[in-house]
């Protein structure tokens, strides 16, 4: 198995998420073949790989956005495999997304707001849920102001989230994630479309303040990531190619093969 | 007709209801003493002149019925231009015009604008039976003077009130027309086809019962329903080819009879078997099937060639007015509501619908068919009707050969059976 | 004659009705591929093409039949061409919902026109003698028409199909249905055929209504009659498949064909509880795409949400303006009290139902082309309650609401699940089939309706509903009715002020955003229709109250298409917008009423305009028009967003 390859980042294997030989076919297109990953709690697991090679259709099992052909995930020892995306968020699988995808027409403060508020949803009573204005409700007000303190956007708090600009959306979509407290959080390129200064900057946002959760972070720039992760996954046309530290990673000739061949 | 959606409980309240709303009359009118200051000006719109009448016109000009509901405006403009001419009334006739649009909550807001904004005292027109029973209701609440143009049971049966007069002929006195002659003279071997709604099942029930009674060896070889509005009739046809009926009772009007004869002769059907319908013979009906028409039966409610009562005047004065046109029976119904409720209102001197529903009941009078009332016991017109044969005319629409007629005494059941009794 | 020659006969009469169905769903499955228009409009095509072809036919004298069948589909066609190009076009790109109520404004005008050139009674065309009459083909006799139109559908078919495969036109169409955006990676301008696809479906509708017109009668109402077949065949088949088209067609019509006679009582349920089924189980259709739906394509909604330029304080200070004159003014001036009673009462009526449309369509994004279901079904049971239970109002309103309600659970809870267009349809499937059951049940007073009830106030005594009156005749009903729709009004606001609410505007924005953030979806809006049903339900309770009765009418879809006007008019995702919508729009209609005859046709124009120019509603109207008078830069939209938008109420 990979994980032995590396050996070196974690003693006592803790896995809270773990997939099963996870495989996903598009009629006769196999987007994600046998995928096994195992993340250990408080990882930051990178997964790169040239375009096409099956990430965002990972996440997308992982999350709960598509079903798998065959295979299982399992989060904290359930097998997930076959619940809804809410459901997962509900368990604490939270994502993003590579198009950033906000509540354009709400503030952002309520964009933040809402989010906080599923992580009560199931609690409300029914008439307070239909009939109590969302100001009465301070814990859940609190809960996302925090959040907006976190990724910087407390002084933005009444814009519509449509009127913000492209990094300030990325970090609003951090936001959402954060909101509703997730432990392993799937974020699909989150520094898409930036320029250097920005994706620097939303690098340490994320390790900032996700550094207390399980993280999984699709990217397709390899060298982005190396000074970040814990271990790295690399795919190649669905499968995986290989799992193992950074250095491991950059030094594996087959993952040179991969990149040098498969882009461009 | 007994069924119909009128609940028995329905009934019981009618009894009480009169009275109750004239205490709430009172209620009402002394509360509005009390804020006579505020309420001072609110008079009685348009019906402060004596010898102004406000009739309203309430036709379906839009939606299932609207092909028939220009004749039946057509025949009551023609009535208030009438009676505005003639010497014979006292009084002038102010014709108000509203659309129903084949819809029963429009219809009742058409009415309402009618009433309460023009000042109407006097209401015609519908040709639906939801519409016309709404309007019953509208008429007995608001206390103003309706005749109905519809022709189902109902309206002057279970559902009838002192305030609706009805002059179309109802579906009664046209079975009453149809239904020996058919059996003894076009076959008792029957097949029933209806459209699915109240109009086909009364003509099913009573068109069955009174073959029966006239034919002991009536045989129902079928019934079938499609469903109302349909425009696809092969399979029917096809069943009823099929079977060894000799005749084909279509409880249907409209576009669902226009089809199915144009369907059935297409197919063959007529050759077989004999096609007969109590609306068959209706002008709509024959214009759209043209030659398609011919050699199949009807009930006939009016046919302009008649030689009854003023009708060669009614005949001459409609064409004129309308270019040669000639009216059918929406058209003399329209005109005939008017007349009918004006020579009532002459006699009683007054234009207070009360005291012209007090006058009207069985009250002789001159009309299109001679010598007619609104009867007693359920305010319906005692109309003649006739059963027709459907021949070469002079173009391309069919002619009516009248067969046999039904006086008007003879026609209309016993109010008792139609489950209506009034004063 | 033997159960052989019965059983052909009836498949060749399914046949022939399928043939005609084939005719009008290729264009119409062909265009909504390729165009993403649903278009209510082209049942007048159908019936355009049959009155051209009447007076074609006419005009030409013997063997006009023919000349009919070649120029009438010709010159509807370019009626197309004219239709795509002037009023559908500005709307690319937006949600397909603006296309429903393009084409509805443009059905009114369509059979306003027609009636005016034709007017109002039915025509038969005369047959070519060559195709009338019977043939006995196999042993058998049947009517050679019948032949022809299955004969002439086939051919037309097949053309089509040999046109979509064989020539460059045809395969760029065809490729474009089933996948838009790929055809533009290919890099054609998918746009530049619009026209043609438009004018084409057009033509077979024309040419299906110049066949049928040889069958049936040609009458204003004709195209009102198919055009929901046509949909079900489409969405059976599967919305842009061609094939589906064919199959679906001929399916329907066999399938109409055989549960009539073999199974009467189902007549006019089987094909929508088939739709139904179909839609359930295989939610794409038969020959359906199953990505589509589910890509999230189709344009935005454009709600009005954030196009509303009054801040909360001023909007306050007019809805309590607005209420206080409407509860006090009737005491005080001597109107007819036509105004108060009726007009007033029936525009509040409206409100509630556009309201209760506005809860899901504006917030949950679910457009529901059956909510007169829930109108009627309120109507129906606040009815039945006055009769069978307790004659009290308030009890019987009770009874409609409830009743709503839980129909409405059912319904969301069947169809919810499938999406976007998808969803329209099969609540138009449910409408529809509740529609044809009424006229079967006695207890229901079948086509008559019921009639003749009295609810009075209170549990068991005080006095009739219709008949109380206040000073100047006023009705006590008016107040009930304002303070239910004020009420209700209140209710809704609070409701999306609170946290249930605020993630229906979450769903509004993004559906898939939502789920994301840990909500299900599904449940949500099912809880938002089911509120939505029992809002409408009062809504139609009140109405039946109003008109003293119920009818079949109270079920019929076009009153769901009047409110998805109204609710648009207004401006959706607003509450108040519909209930302003409601108010214009009868409004509109009573002051038409009394100008012109055509005032169906006048107000389609209005929408036609209304939803090219205007498509946020009313309530957008002074930003858009602030909009025009200051184009400098700070203008218009930064205003809104620096607007406190916690809610828009």
């Amino acid at each position: 198995m990979a994980a032995a390859e590396s050996g070196t980042v974690r003693e006592t294997a803790d896995p809270v998420l773990v997939t099963e030989d996870l495989t996903r076919r598009f009629g006769s297109l196999v987007a994600v073949d046998g995928v096994s990953l195992e993340v250990e709690r408080g990882e930051f697991r990178s997964v790169i790989g040239p375009n096409g090679a099956g990430k965002t259709t990972l996440f997308n099992l992982i999350s709960g956005a598509l079903p798998p052909t065959s295979g299982t995930v399992r989060f904290d020892g359930e097998d997930v495999t076959r619940l809804p995306p809410h459901a997962r968020v509900r368990r604490g699988i939270g994502r993003s997304f590579q198009i950033t995808n906000v509540f354009g027409a709400l503030t952002v403060h309520e964009n933040v707001r809402v989010a906080a508020q599923s992580v009560y949803d199931a609690g409300l009573p029914i008439a307070e849920r239909f009939f109590c204005s969302t100001a009465d409700f301070e814990e859940i007000n609190a809960r996302a102001e925090e959040t907006l303190e976190r990724v910087g956007l407390a002084d933005r708090a009444t814009e519509r989230a449509a009127a913000l600009g492209y990094g300030d959306r990325r970090r609003l979509e951090l936001g959402l994630v954060l909101a509703t407290d997730p432990q392993v959080v799937l974020l699909d390129e989150p520094t898409a479309g930036m320029s250097r200064e920005e994706t620097r900057a939303t690098m340490e946002l994320i390790d900032d303040v996700l550094a207390d959760r399980t993280l999984l972070l699709i990217e397709h720039d390899i060298d982005l990531v190396m000074n970040v992760s814990d271990r790295v996954t690399v795919l190649d046309r669905g499968r995986e190619l290989t799992t193992g530290s950074p250095s491991d990673v950059a030094a594996n000739e087959r993952v040179q093969a991969a990149y040098l061949g498969g882009e461009r | 007709m007994v069924m119909s959606g009128t609940p028995p409980s329905k009934r019981r309240d009618r009894s009480i209801a009169p009275t109750r709303r004239r205490l709430l009359k009172a209620v009402g009118t002394s509360a509005t003493l009390g804020a006579a200051g505020v309420a001072g000006c609110l008079g009685t719109i348009g019906g402060d002149a004596e010898n102004t009448v406000t009739y309203a016109t309430l036709n379906p000009m839009s939606g299932t019925y609207n092909s028939l509901g220009p004749t039946q405006r057509k025949g009551a403009e023609l009535a208030a231009k009438h009676i505005n001419e003639s010497d014979e009334f006292g009084f002038e006739l102010k014709l108000v015009k509203g659309d129903t649009e084949t819809d029963p909550t429009a219809a009742q807001q058409a009415a309402r604008r009618l009433v309460n904004k023009d000042g109407a005292q006097f209401l015609f027109g519908a040709i639906s039976s939801s519409v016309a029973l709404a309007l019953n209701e509208f008429a007995q609440d608001e206390e103003i003077i309706y005749n109905p143009g519809g022709a189902a049971v109902p309206i002057t049966g279970e559902a009838c009130n002192e305030w609706v007069f009805r002059a179309e002929t109802n579906t009664a006195q046209v079975a009453e027309a149809v239904s020996e002659y058919t059996v003894k003279n076009l076959g008792n071997r029957v097949w029933f086809h209806i459209s699915d709604y109240a109009y086909g099942e009364s003509v099913l029930k009573r068109v069955r019962s009174r073959m029966e009674a006239a034919d002991a060896n009536l045989e129902v070889v079928g019934v079938s329903r499609s469903q109302l509005g349909a425009s696809n009739y092969d399979s029917f046809i096809s069943g009823i080819g099929g079977s060894d009926a000799q005749v084909a009772v279509l409880g249907m009007t409209g576009s669902d009879l226009i089809n199915f004869v144009g369907q059935a002769a297409s197919q063959g059907l007529k050759d077989r078997v004999n096609l007969m319908s109590p609306t068959m013979t209706f002008a709509v009906v024959r214009g759209a099937l043209g030659k398609a028409a011919v050699g199949t039966y009807g009930g006939v409610r009016y046919v302009p060639q008649l030689e009854t009562g003023d009708n060669r005047a009614f005949v001459e004065a409609y064409r004129e007015e309308y270019d040669g046109e000639d009216p059918d029976n929406f058209a003399r119904v329209g005109y005939e509501s008017l007349r009918m409720t004006a020579r009532g209102i002459e006699a009683a001197e007054s234009n207070e619908p009360a005291a012209v529903k007090d006058q009207l009941p069985g009250m002789e009078m001159d009309t299109i068919f001679g010598r007619n009332q609104f009867r007693a016991c359920d305010h319906q017109a005692m109309n003649p009707t006739w059963m027709g044969e459907l021949v070469e005319g002079s173009g391309e629409t069919a002619g009516v050969k009248l067969l046999s007629k039904v006086e008007g005494k003879d026609a209309l059941p016993p109010c008792e059976q139609l489950g209506c009794s009034l004063g | 004659m033997s159960a052989a020659t019965t059983l052909l006969e009836q498949v060749l009469n399914g046949l022939t009705i399928g043939m005609v169905y084939v005719l009008l769903a290729a264009g119409l499955s062909i265009i909504f591929g390729v165009m993403d228009v649903i278009n209510f409009a082209h049942g007048e095509f159908f019936a355009l093409g049959a009155y051209v072809g009447l007076s074609v036919a006419l005009a030409t004298g013997s063997g006009g039949f023919w000349v009919a069948l070649l120029v009438a589909p010709l010159l509807v066609g370019l009626v197309g061409a004219g239709v795509e190009r002037f009023t559908i076009r500005p709307l690319y790109g937006r949600n397909p919902l603006y296309h429903i109520l393009l084409t509805f404004g443009l059905v009114l005008i369509f059979k306003d026109v027609i009636t005016l050139i034709w007017g109002q009674q039915p025509y038969q065309f005369a047959k070519p003698p060559l195709l009338s009459g019977t043939v006995t083909l196999f042993g058998f006799d049947y009517a050679l028409y019948s032949y022809f139109v299955i004969g002439i559908g086939a051919l037309i078919a097949l053309g089509t199909w040999l046109a979509l495969t064989r020539t460059r036109y045809g395969l760029v169409i065809r490729a474009g249905s089933m996948d838009r955006d790929m055809v533009r990676y290919l890099g054609i301008d998918i746009d530049r055929y619009y026209t043609i696809v438009f004018a084409f479906g057009a033509m077979l509708a024309a040419v299906g209504g110049v066949v049928l017109a040889g069958r049936q009668n040609v009458a204003p109402g004709m195209g009102n009659a198919v055009i929901i077949p046509a949909f079900i065949v489409v969405v059976l088949g599967g919305l842009g498949s061609f094939r589906g088209a064919v199959v679906g067609g001929l399916l329907i019509g066999v399938i109409q064909t055989f549960v009539r006679s073999q199974f009467p009582f189902l007549e006019g349920l089987a094909v929508f509880l088939l739709m139904i089924a179909v839609l359930l189980l295989r939610p794409q259709g038969l020959f359906g795409n199953p990505e589509w739906g589910t890509g999230g394509e189709g344009g935005d909604l454009l709600t009005a949400g954030d196009a509303d330029v009054f801040d909360s304080a001023l909007k306050r200070r007019i809805g309590v303006g607005l209420v206080g004159v409407l509860a006090v003014t009737p005491l005080l001036i001597g109107l007819p009290s036509y105004y108060v009673n009726t007009l007033v009462v029936n525009i509040l009526i409206w409100a509630l139902f556009a309201l209760s449309l506005d809860f899901v369509m504006g917030y949950a994004g679910l457009v529901s082309l059956g909510h007169v279901l829930f109108y009627g079904v309120g109507a129906y049971a606040t009815v039945l309650a006055v009769m069978h239970l307790v004659p009290s109002l308030f009890v019987a309103l009770a009874v409609g609401i409830a009743v709503s309600a839980v129909i409405a659970w059912v319904v969301g809870y069947l169809s919810i699940r499938v999406s976007g267009v998808y969803f329209s349809m099969i609540t138009l499937a449910f409408a529809e089939l509740f529609f044809s059951a009424v006229f079967k049940l006695e207890w229901a007073g079948s086509s008559d309706g019921l009639f003749g009830f009295d609810p009075v106030y209170g549990l068991f005594a005080g006095p009739s509903v219709g008949s109380i009156e206040l000073v100047g005749g006023v009705s006590v009903f008016y107040y009930v009715v304002l303070a239910a729709v004020v009420g209700s009004y209140l209710l809704a606001r609070q409701v999306m002020r609170a946290p249930f609410g605020s993630v229906l505007q979450a769903i509004r924005e993004s559906e898939l955003r939502t789920g994301f953030i840990g909500y299900d979806v599904t449940v949500y809006k099912r809880r938002a229709f089911v509120v939505s049903g029992g809002l409408a339900g009062l809504a139609g309770g009140l109405a039946a109250v109003q008109t003293g009765g119920v009818s079949p009418e109270f079920l019929a879809w076009i009153r769901s298409g009047e409110v998805i006007v109204m609710t648009i008019l207004g401006g959706m995702g607003t509450l108040y917008g519909p209930m302003l919508g409601a108010g214009v729009y009868l409004v509109s209609k009573e002051l038409l009423l009394g100008i012109t005859e055509q005032w169906q046709g006048v107000l389609g124009l209005i929408f036609v305009l209304f939803v090219i120019f205007v498509p946020r509603g009313l309530v957008s109207l002074p930003g858009l028009l602030a909009g025009r008078f200051d184009r400098s830069p700070g203008g218009g939209t930064d205003v809104l967003a620096e607007e406190e938008t916690e809610v828009t109420d």
